[in-house]
């Protein structure tokens, strides 16, 4: 048989972090929240793996999982509508552990009999928080050729100030670590240090037998944590390699940098480094292509399909289906799939959610350090 | 269990008047209002009236088409039983042949028909902009008793005779059918669509087929046949959209009305009859801040920084910084560099216009008049002048003029 598939199949955690973005996740999970015009968070790990040529990809969810498997359907939009691995979605397993995973080793532990039946040798293993466009076929050579137990994916960055600062609700964890040459040396939980540093993202790298081999070690010790309670532990008796990646990424962290996020994009050079290279994948809605009414005035936006503009529109970006009407204004808006801008409307930094309705005429504000945010179906 | 209706798409027609649009591909691929291709509207008009078989017979450049239409997907016609088909002309024990006319395509694939067992045959044109609900018309069908009917659209006297025409009496009841008439008796004109009992139009074929002087044609051929045995044929009246887009210039008005759903009547925009096509899956479009976009249509991938008014663009157009693009159909792809003044004209995929370089200008009298048309993959040279008349199949060097 001629192999152009990669070696391994993919995992990805579409719940984690959702605590950081409550307003976003009331109705999904961090995956598949919307974003750049016309796609959901996870489309962007999952095209990669797609176009690293992975067509086996599991999605552990938690909870909020309806719009994700709304979106990803039987997963032929990602070409993964396969016979033989394609795309599985895993809803928790509630009677073996009577409750819900909290953390990788429990979710994992839930489907050990699946990853014990797979021929893949590799797995790599993602959350959903960031769209990133990376090369998986690069990650995974790295990992084989230098021979590791184990390879973690970072970025030479600050942590993110809503992880410093985080709301209540925050519970979860992220890492930083220490390095020798490229190895490992020491990981921190939840570290509160300034300045830049070799920040985690969460996807790792390493053999499927080692992984079932760490899962059956850890779940009769109790451990919950990948990282926290194994990987940390293990880095004396275990080769973990850091592999880094210095392209873009767009990391999701609070309703704050999900905005500033999505500006960012509005900066060309921005748009043409993340969707660089493979296109990104997303469900069809077949709508038909954008249309500017006599009237209409739009400067720096990203725009998708399906639009009616006949008002003003500026550093917005705007997904399927959303109507300007006359003499409307919005500026520095997010504007989710059919959201209804009614005439004579006005709104500065304003995220609505999916089918928002603004009567005409209506003033709403929000302001550059604190965006306003309008739930699902409301009508302002 | 067989199907109660099949449809037969006529896919193969070269298109020979749109000229440098169809140098590499058929009629049917080619593209039309921002996203689409002409067959996404007879494909997309069949799975919204509930047809699920559709044969599509292609011949002529059938490479694009086919990929196109792929397994049927983007239209939902992939399915167990039925779906969609493309039918290239194929060899048989007796010998092969490329498809001699209309009539002669579908006696080629009698066997395909057969194979779903279908009472009704309806016949479709690839060529034409039409939104339809062909279950209204397999009702009419049904409710007259007809052996074949044909969709029928009143058209102005003064222009009926460029059309064929069907002469009813006041059942809608064909009397005489007149192809392009001096004196036309009638003013509701074939569109080129038509249903069939199934055992009738196999009986016409065969017999079409057994005579050697034969153009093997609907119109010339099996309908005057039906006439003549005084056959059950009705004129199904449709008054929607309807548009045949067989030359550049009605190929460019057609685009346009697409810019003005409320008067045109083609109205893309209808939740209840989408067109469906095969997505570009490229991002959303940006609009930089030195843009101005005046009534027009733009889709996912462009990347505009100049000046659009009254125009289409599709997936993938650059419009850069100081450009400016009036009246025109821009074909995916296609890259229009900073200073070019694109006007009033159809310029096809994957094009580029060099700096400064003006293509087409707008007829004196403010009607369709004429449209520049510059064929796929050309470059057009910075600075280089391209007249309302040209129809531009190679690339035109920095400078040089063609009119």
């Amino acid at each position: 048989m001629v192999n152009t598939q990669a070696e391994a199949l993919g995992i990805i955690f579409p719940n984690s972090y959702d605590s950081l973005v409550p307003e976003l996740v009331s109705d999904r999970s961090m995956s598949s929240i919307p974003f750049a015009s016309r796609y959901r968070l996870c489309d962007f790990l999952i095209s990669s793996m797609v176009h690293a040529g992975i067509s086996n990809i599991s999605l552990l969810v938690r909870n909020n999982y309806h719009s994700l498997m709304d979106h990803l359907g039987s997963g032929r939009e990602w070409d993964l509508a396969r016979k033989k691995g394609g795309l599985n979605i895993f809803p928790p397993f509630a009677q073996k552990n009577l409750k819900i995973y909290t953390g990788r080793i429990e979710a994992l532990e839930s489907i050990k009999g699946f990853l014990a039946t797979q021929h893949e040798k590799y797995i790599i293993m993602a959350d959903a928080n960031m769209a990133i466009n990376i090369d998986f076929k690069e990650l995974i050579q790295a990992h084989i050729d230098s021979k590791a137990d184990m390879t973690m994916v970072y970025r030479k960055q600050e942590i993110p100030e809503a992880l410093l600062y985080p709301n209540s609700n925050f519970h979860e964890f992220y890492y930083t670590f220490d390095l020798d040459g490229t190895r490992v040396k020491k990981i921190y939980v939840n570290p509160k240090e300034h300045g830049e540093q070799n920040f985690s993202f969460n996807i790792y790298v390493c053999e499927r037998e080692t992984l079932i081999r760490i899962i059956d070690e850890s779940y009769v010790h109790g451990y919950s944590y990948f990282t926290r309670d194994v990987i940390a532990r293990h880095l004396s008796d275990m080769n973990v390699q850091a592999y880094e990646y210095d392209g873009y990424v767009a990391q999701i962290n609070s309703v704050k940098s999900y905005f500033e996020e999505n500006m960012r994009l509005l900066q060309e050079e921005n748009l043409d480094q993340l969707f660089k290279g493979n296109s990104i994948y997303t469900k069809v809605r077949d709508d038909n292509p954008t249309r500017y009414v006599n009237g209409s005035c739009v400067k720096n936006c990203l725009v998708a399909d399906g639009c009616v503009i006949e008002g003003e529109i500026e550093n917005c970006v705007l997904f399927r289906g959303v109507k300007i009407g006359k003499g409307a204004k919005a500026k520095n808006c997010v504007l989710f799939q059919d959201t209804k801008v009614g005439d004579g409307a006005s709104l500065e930094y304003i995220i609505t959610d999916k089918n928002v309705t603004i009567s005409p005429n209506k003033y709403l504000s929000g302001n550059d350090s604190f965006q306003v945010y309008v739930a699902k179906g409301q009508t302002v | 269990m067989g199907k109660e209706i099949v449809a037969m798409l006529l896919a193969g027609g070269q298109g020979s008047r749109l000229y440098a649009l169809t140098q590499k591909l058929a009629k049917p691929a080619v593209p039309f209002g921002g996203k689409y291709r002409i067959i996404d509207f007879p494909l997309s008009n069949c799975v919204n009236s509930g047809i699920d078989t559709v044969g599509v017979l292609t011949q002529y450049q059938p490479f694009v088409l086919n990929e196109y239409i792929g397994n049927g997907q983007p239209w939902d016609l992939d399915r167990l039983y039925g779906g969609v088909h493309v039918l290239p002309p194929y060899q048989r024990a007796s010998g092969s042949d490329w498809y001699k006319g209309t009539a002669n395509a579908i006696y080629q694939n009698i066997s395909f028909i057969e194979r779903y067992d279908p009472e009704y045959v309806i016949i479709l044109s690839g060529d034409q902009i039409c939104k339809q609900d062909y279950s209204e018309f397999l009702a009419f069908h049904k409710a007259k008793g007809a052996e074949f009917s044909v969709a029928v659209m009143e058209v102005p006297w003064e222009e009926a005779s460029r059309f064929g025409l069907m002469v009813t009496d006041e059942n809608d009841k064909i009397t005489e059918f007149q192809e392009k008439p001096k004196e036309p008796k009638s003013n509701l004109a074939s569109m080129g669509i038509y249903i069939f009992n199934w055992d009738i139009l196999k009986k016409y074929l065969e017999e079409d087929e057994a005579d050697p002087n034969s153009e093997n044609d609907f119109g010339n051929n099996i309908i005057p046949n039906l006439l003549r045995d005084k056959r059950q044929m009705y004129a199904f009246r449709f008054d929607g959209y309807w548009k045949d887009v067989g030359t550049i210039p009605s190929l460019w008005e057609a685009n346009m009305e697409v810019l003005d759903p409320e008067h045109s009547g083609i109205n893309l925009f209808d939740e209840n009859w989408k067109i469906y096509s095969r997505n570009s899956g490229m991002t959303g479009h940006y609009v930089s801040g030195d843009a101005l976009i005046q009534n027009s249509m733009v889709t996912d991938g462009c990347r505009i920084k100049g000046t659009v008014k009254h125009s289409i663009l599709f997936a993938g157009v650059v419009i850069e910084q100081g450009a400016v693009v009036e009246d025109a159909v821009i074909m995916g792809g296609t890259v229009i560099k900073s200073g070019a003044h694109v006007k009033h004209c159809i310029i096809a995929e994957d094009v580029t216009i060099g700096e400064n370089a003006i293509i087409g200008d707008e007829p004196e009298d403010g009607g369709v008049g004429d449209v520049a048309t510059i064929a796929s993959y050309v470059t057009i040279g910075a600075g280089a002048k391209i007249g309302p008349k040209a129809m531009v199949y190679e690339s035109v060097k920095e400078g040089e003029e063609q009119w």
